[in-house]
């Protein structure tokens, strides 16, 4: 366990207080740059991994898909790995007296989380290899192998976002614009990565069931309420909710400009080119609700916010995406850019997509349960946004 | 991570294969338009997996093969994805080996492009595709990932401890003895959550296992009874690949039945009845079947023993299926041999020629090379007049040259092989667009008295091989003694 040393660092008060200086007055460092690279890059990777599964199917570790996934294991390696060596053995390390301590060594609190993330994805690789041997080629996002590369993805955004917020809050530059464009475009990332988690429960069919809805309250309102509190930007929640929707618009738009064809059968759909993702959830409603809602809020507690938060997210979302949902489901959608006419070329002739046909709702009484369960899942969700956000606008290490 | 699954030796649960029992390597032989091929197929043990092919042209000038998996019936048949080019042997222009990904349970082919000097050909080899095994960790990769796992849990908490103790204090500041605390009760807190989530993974794990186990292959339950002279045999689904709730009816691409058999080479079922444990008496038989599931067969006059029952049936979509079940027979006095049936006994042939009854002889063709598990190889046969001229009046049994099936004396391995292979002839006939149930034309060629059966034993045991042969009405029946080694390579 961490080792806490007497005094903060061993160098003299007066070098200690120079180094704080210098930072206090640094423009966004170079290993943030490089750590948002990584989650980028790692993000795109992803996405580009499902549409190869979707479009392809066969893949090998050195797809470029593959790749981009990790690169950011690579950039945060190097990263973190060097910004944790170089503030726990260089005697000129501005960091020094900004660090934790963990294991002996010591960095920002930021570089351990995003380590602890890169080592995570890349003992995935092994124990998905095993997993293929032991109970097949997956052919399903959510696996346990898989679970523990996206939470090691997930690892190196917050990690990302959690030196950025250390350099925010001890630096004068809190307000700078870059820095919070910076923190709403990492939020967006997140939200984008949390949002794959969700694919698989929120496919169009199932966006007349409860469980889309419950899957909805469980993540997103995290990311969004995170967002608001530490920017305190405005329209924090709608620019973190717009980037999710262009960068899963972008994606219907350009992966079908590519050919790919199946290497792998049952060929059940003809396809030609990558297959993008479903048309995104209609988030960016409820989310510019909420920014609406949270202008209005200062005097709130925040177990009252999170209540009032949810009850507008869920019912909000509830009622834009039910009657989208029908026209996804109908022959108007089928074009270029809603673009529910590419499916998974060994999607079951059976299954609920390929017929065009929605999950049951099941009856009023289950489905009016289940959604007053999404909203006290939302309630905790936001509350638990709401505290982790003031807690990164707090942290100065 | 699953820590009751770690630094597990390797260890493989294998059950049962489909279409044969403890024999899942695929051989067939036959023309593709004017090549003749030899085509081995081994499947994978789990299901998505990658089988192994290889493919010999015994005719000269091909150039070219490539291999795609298809569905044999159904809406999986109508595309194909892009086909994977076999390599060429360096050592042997005319050998070509390959992968192919099987991703579902289900009755496959192996659709084989050929090109060459005599032009473009295709050739159709059926491949039943079943998951027959879960695998368990080794233990190094186990201590490895273990070990890497106690470091990641380790280092969360600790991260959560630094987070809580230091990561508000400004910079230089030490931490105070309230931070210190905080530290400690988010260590408590957090390490809490983090097993929790380790043992909810665990928990996750174990259902993941749990539900591939119920996609290992499970062949249907057959048990026999004897009324009078009578067999009966009663088939029952044991639960495998079974849609039972709404997505599984949704999204299983493939689900077994019952009511769906078909007939292969003339009949619904083929049963071998092989009294234990002196593997000395054999009865191929043909049950008729009366309803969904109920076979039922009067008895031909039988030598009483235990006796061991393997039933080949096949599905609708080819999906062939050996069923087992086991009988006390008392010696019955009933009905003779009729029609396709036939029967042998007697102890392994000497010197590799079996007399039979009848005063006519069986030869197996081998020059006593020793044979390897895993090796593919023509077990050539001949049958003879007492004089040891060839019989005059050779015809075809059941369509074909002969039928053999290779037995294990330990009951570990049943393979019922015809001339051109181990695949099921109604698979075959439905992979290359026909009716399952090819018709039986008598040939009005001269039939040869030499019958040869390419296969490959599975496993170093010992073996017994039944050949069947006919001349006029009489199926003769040969028994033959065979110790397999182990394999050479592999």
């Amino acid at each position: 366990m961490a080792t806490i040393p007497a005094q903060p660092t061993d160098l003299p008060a007066s070098q200690t207080r120079a180094r704080i200086a210098v930072e206090t007055t640094a423009a966004i460092p170079w290993y943030i740059w490089c750590a948002t690279i990584a989650i980028t890059s790692a993000t795109i990777g992803a996405y580009w991994d499902i549409s190869w599964h979707s479009s392809i199917g066969r893949d090998t570790f050195w797809t470029p898909a593959h790749m981009a996934i990790q690169l950011c294991g690579v950039l945060a390696g190097i990263a973190f790995g060097y910004l944790i060596l170089h503030t726990s053995f260089s005697k000129n390390s501005p960091l020094a007296a900004s660090s934790v301590h963990i294991f002996g060594f010591r960095a920002p609190l930021g570089a351990f989380i995003a380590s602890w993330g890169g080592i995570a994805m890349l003992t995935s690789a092994p124990f998905d290899n095993w997993w293929h041997d032991a109970y097949g080629i997956d052919v399903k996002i959510v696996s346990p192998p898989h679970m523990l590369l996206i939470m090691g993805e997930y690892a190196v955004v917050i990690g990302t976002l959690v030196l950025l917020a250390g350099h925010m809050n001890r630096s004068a530059v809190q307000s700078r614009t870059s820095e919070r464009r910076l923190v709403l475009y990492i939020n967006g990332i997140m939200l984008v990565q949390v949002m794959i988690l969700l694919m698989e429960s929120t496919e169009r069919v199932f966006l007349h069931s409860a469980g889309a809805y419950i899957g909805a309250a469980a993540l997103p309102p995290l990311v969004l309420a995170l967002s608001w509190r530490l920017t305190r930007y405005r329209f924090a929640a709608t620019f973190v909710a717009l980037f999710y929707t262009l960068f899963r618009i972008g994606l219907i738009l350009i992966l079908p400009l590519f050919p790919a064809q199946p290497k792998l059968g049952p060929v059940y759909h003809q396809v030609t080119h990558f297959i993008p993702p479903d048309f995104p959830l209609l988030l960016i409603v409820p989310a510019f609700l909420l920014d609406l809602l949270w202008q209005r809020t200062e005097s709130w507690n925040r177990w009252k916010i999170a209540t009032v938060s949810s009850i507008i997210w869920t019912s909000v979302l509830i009622a834009v995406e039910w009657p989208f949902a029908s026209f996804l489901m109908s022959p108007a959608s089928n074009n270029w850019f809603f673009g529910t006419g590419y499916l998974y070329f060994a999607l079951p002739p059976k299954s609920f997509l390929a017929r065009h046909a929605f999950y049951p709702t099941g009856t009023p009484l289950e489905f009016s349960l289940a959604i007053l369960g999404a909203i006290l899942v939302g309630t905790l969700t936001f509350r638990w946004g709401i505290s982790r956000g003031e807690w990164l606008g707090k942290i100065k290490r | 991570m699953n820590l009751f699954r770690l630094g597990v030796p390797l260890f493989l649960f294998t059950v049962l294969a489909q279409a044969h029992v403890g024999s899942p390597d695929i051989f067939l032989e036959g023309k593709a338009g004017p090549y003749q091929l030899f085509v081995t197929v081994r499947p994978p043990l789990t299901i998505p997996g990658v089988a192994e092919i290889e493919v010999r042209s015994e005719s000269p000038g091909v150039r070219s093969i490539s291999a795609v998996p298809l569905a044999i019936t159904g809406a999986g048949s109508k595309f194909a994805p892009i086909p994977d080019a076999l390599k060429v042997s360096s050592n042997d222009p005319q050998f070509f080996t390959g992968a192919l990904w099987m991703m579902t349970s289900g009755s496959w082919q192996a659709r084989l492009s050929i090109d060459g000097a005599q032009g473009p050909a295709t050739f159709a080899v059926p491949v039943p595709s079943v998951a027959r095994a879960a695998k368990h960790m080794q233990g190094g990769l186990g201590l490895v990932l273990f070990s890497v796992g106690i470091f990641l849990v380790s280092g969360l908490i600790a991260i959560v401890g630094a987070a809580a103790r230091e990561a508000k204090l400004d910079a230089g500041q030490a931490p105070l003895a309230d931070n210190l605390r905080t530290g400690r009760k988010a260590i408590l807190v957090g390490g809490v959550i983090v097993v929790g989530v380790v043992v909810g993974g665990n928990m996750w794990w174990n259902s993941e296992a749990s539900a591939y186990d119920t996609r290992i292959y499970k062949p249907l339950r057959m048990a026999a009874s004897l009324h009078g002279t009578n067999l009966g045999l009663k088939i029952t689904e044991p639960g495998w690949m079974q849609a039972t709730t709404l997505n599984q009816a949704a999204y299983r691409i493939f689900t077994r039945k019952i009511d769906d058999l078909v007939a292969d080479h003339g009949h619904i079922m083929h049963l071998y009845m092989i009294r234990q444990p002196g593997l000395d008496v054999i009865y191929h038989l043909h049950p008729e079947q009366q309803d969904a599931g109920l076979f039922a067969l009067p008895l031909p006059s039988t030598v009483a023993g235990h006796y061991k029952l393997f039933a080949d049936i096949v599905h609708a979509d080819g999906f062939p299926e050996t069923m087992t079940a086991e009988i006390d027979l008392p010696a019955l006095s009933s009905r003779p041999l009729s029609g396709d049936d036939a029967s042998g006994s007697g102890q392994p042939a000497t010197n590799n020629i079996f007399t039979l009854s009848d005063g006519y002889k069986m030869e197996w063709l081998h020059d006593d090379k020793p044979i390897h598990a895993g090796q593919p190889m023509a077990f050539n046969f001949r049958l003879s007049q007492p004089d040891g001229t060839p019989p005059s009046d050779m015809s075809l049994y059941m369509g074909m040259l002969g039928h053999a099936a290779f037995v294990a004396t330990d009951g570990s391995v049943f393979a019922h092989i015809h001339p051109n292979g181990s695949v099921s002839m109604a698979a075959l006939m439905l992979a290359e667009g026909m009716p399952a149930d090819m018709n039986m034309q008598e040939t009005s060629r001269a039939v040869p008295n030499v019958v040869s059966f390419p296969y490959a034993f599975p496993s170093p045991v010992q073996y017994r091989i039944f050949v069947q042969m006919k001349h006029g009405k009489m199926v003769e029946t040969g028994i033959f003694g065979v110790v397999c080694l182990p394999s050479e390579k592999r």
